[in-house]
């Protein structure tokens, strides 16, 4: 059999991958809006175990100037930004705007609601957590893992690669399935930065704490495990953002349906296989 | 449309989608669907092991107060009286050996001092050192009937309602050697602000559950009838009953 040549419809994400592939999206989106809702209940993160404004790295606040007006800040390691309607002092869902760390328009529910926003935040993260182990293991026995993880091999080529997508290299080192940076990015995301951002949020809870206190006491303790959560929701958050700015560069009617039907049309210089 | 307004176009609009389907609030069936995860997370977190235990250097000299108002009941203001003389503390229900308790009574038992963190549900927390009778004490002179499933706090608060402030732990939870039924915190009798003369401590949960205030401790089958019935006062308002998540 000849090898598929650019041009040709491969079938490219099996349906294991795309059931994961969206159940993380769904629970990600739901998840960073519930959560920005429970971080609105203290709008302030701590690089300590307990609360301690001495050791804080954020702080979203609100107050009125010398003209009677609101103003809304950003303090990030002691710097302070006027943020008004942005952050601190911004759309409370209601019609108007209070303090407030982030505004309705981002949170679930929109108006302010500790309580709904658990309820959210808590069944959400059992749908991700169950969905990238349930993943994750299947992928394992099918032997989908190959061609998706980086190896020592492929560490040579990632300069290259990262020369050609700026352009400063006619050709991409020859590589299969995924090139050596898409490798390093789904290796870092499914086996780092989302089996990170569950552990932070267990470590924070007290029940947590209780059965498993040396995975509290490694982040920091449970404020530097909160802080330790909302930056792993911040890095992952870039990596949405880039990864749409990649789907969009690359063919985006092909590489979404591709992620719906698991049908790709291949491209130029696209590889298959490990 | 060029790409990029198409692409910032259809971000805002979904997002104003989101927050319409929000602001015209959940129905009580999607709470309960989502519910389901306190289920797991009881059965599958539950109450094990033990919460961290501080030294003395590590303890915050100031508490921080959160939650309702301090009692402005007369029941309570009568039991303050005199050091608190008049203040007795019932414990009934499922029990074979129903006893009320007196404050001197309850000083009067072995008593357990432990600093420990309380973890606020809004994601703050500070740590006291609190001293008290462990609850697994007080229950075990009470014989528990074997129907006996929860045990549920009534406190001398209300809020702006005249609702009254009542807790709930199960059996298992309540008898968890660090729950205390604390009257010190910090090495001085508890204040008014912290839930003068008797305070539930359950360091394994979060705070809400650590109710101030403690006027009766019943032992019961099921959550208290009379009230909205959903093992407490902030349960009420939409807080899980299982906390330690």
């Amino acid at each position: 059999m000849n090898d598929p040549k650019p041009g040709d419809r491969v079938y490219r994400h099996s349906f294991l991958a795309r059931t994961a592939h969206w159940a993380w999206t769904l629970a990600m989106l739901v998840l960073v809006m519930s959560g920005l809702q429970i971080f609105n209940a203290a709008p302030y993160l701590d690089a300590s175990d307990k609360s301690d404004p001495t050791h804080r790295v954020l702080a979203f606040d609100a107050h009125m100037n010398a003209s009677n007006q609101p103003v809304g800040t950003t303090t990030i390691f002691g710097h302070t930004f006027v943020t008004t309607h942005l952050f601190g002092y911004t759309d409370n869902g209601q019609g108007g705007e209070s303090e407030r760390a982030f505004p309705a328009s981002i949170t679930l529910p929109a108006v302010q609601s500790l309580a709904d926003g658990r309820l959210w935040h808590l069944f959400f993260g059992w749908v991700l957590t169950l969905a990238i182990v349930t993943y994750l293991v299947a992928a394992a026995i099918r032997k989908d893992l190959r061609e998706l993880i980086l190896r020592p091999s492929d560490l040579p080529k990632l300069l290259p690669m990262q020369l050609y997508y700026f352009k400063l290299r006619k050709e991409p080192p020859p590589h299969g399935k995924y090139n050596p940076l898409q490798k390093a990015a789904y290796t870092v995301v499914l086996f780092v930065f989302i089996p990170l951002i569950i552990l932070t949020g267990l470590a924070l809870s007290p029940g947590i704490d209780a059965i498993a206190g040396p995975l509290t006491w490694v982040l920091g303790g449970r404020q530097f495990a909160r802080t330790w959560h909302f930056t792993l929701m911040s890095i992952l958050i870039a990596y949405f953002c880039v990864h749409m700015v990649l789907v969009f560069m690359t063919g985006p009617v092909n590489n979404i349906w591709s992620m719906i039907t698991g049908w790709y049309k291949l491209r130029d210089h696209d590889g298959v296989g490990v | 449309m060029n790409r990029k307004l198409f692409v910032a176009t259809f971000a805002a609009s979904t997002l104003a989608a989101c927050s319409s389907d929000a602001k015209s609030a959940l129905t009580d069936k999607v709470r309960d669907q989502l519910g389901w995860a306190e289920n797991l997370n009881r059965v599958v977190i539950g109450t094990r092991g033990n919460a961290r235990v501080y030294s003395d250097a590590d303890v915050d000299r100031v508490v921080r107060v959160n939650g309702l108002a301090t009692p402005s009941d007369t029941r309570y203001a009568d039991a303050m009286r005199d050091d608190w003389r008049a203040y007795r503390l019932p414990v009934d229900g499922l029990v074979d050996r129903p006893h009320t308790y007196t404050l001197a009574e309850l000083r009067a038992m072995p008593q357990l001092a432990q600093a420990t963190r309380h973890d606020c549900v809004e994601g703050w927390s500070v740590i006291g050192k609190w001293r008290g009778v462990p609850l697994a004490t007080v229950l075990a002179m009470a014989q528990p009937k074997s129907t006996a499933k929860y045990v549920v706090f009534h406190c001398f608060d209300k809020d702006d309602d005249g609702t009254e402030y009542y807790e709930s732990l199960g059996i298992h939870q309540a008898a968890h050697p660090q729950t205390l039924l604390a009257l010190d915190l910090n090495d001085a009798p508890l204040d008014a602000d912290h839930g003068a003369p008797v305070r539930l401590r359950v360091p394994t949960q979060l705070g809400y559950k650590s109710a101030k205030w403690v006027r009766r401790i019943e032992l019961a089958d099921a959550f208290p009838n009379t009230l909205l019935s959903k093992g407490g006062y902030w349960e009420d308002q939409g807080y899980g009953w299982y906390a330690g998540i």
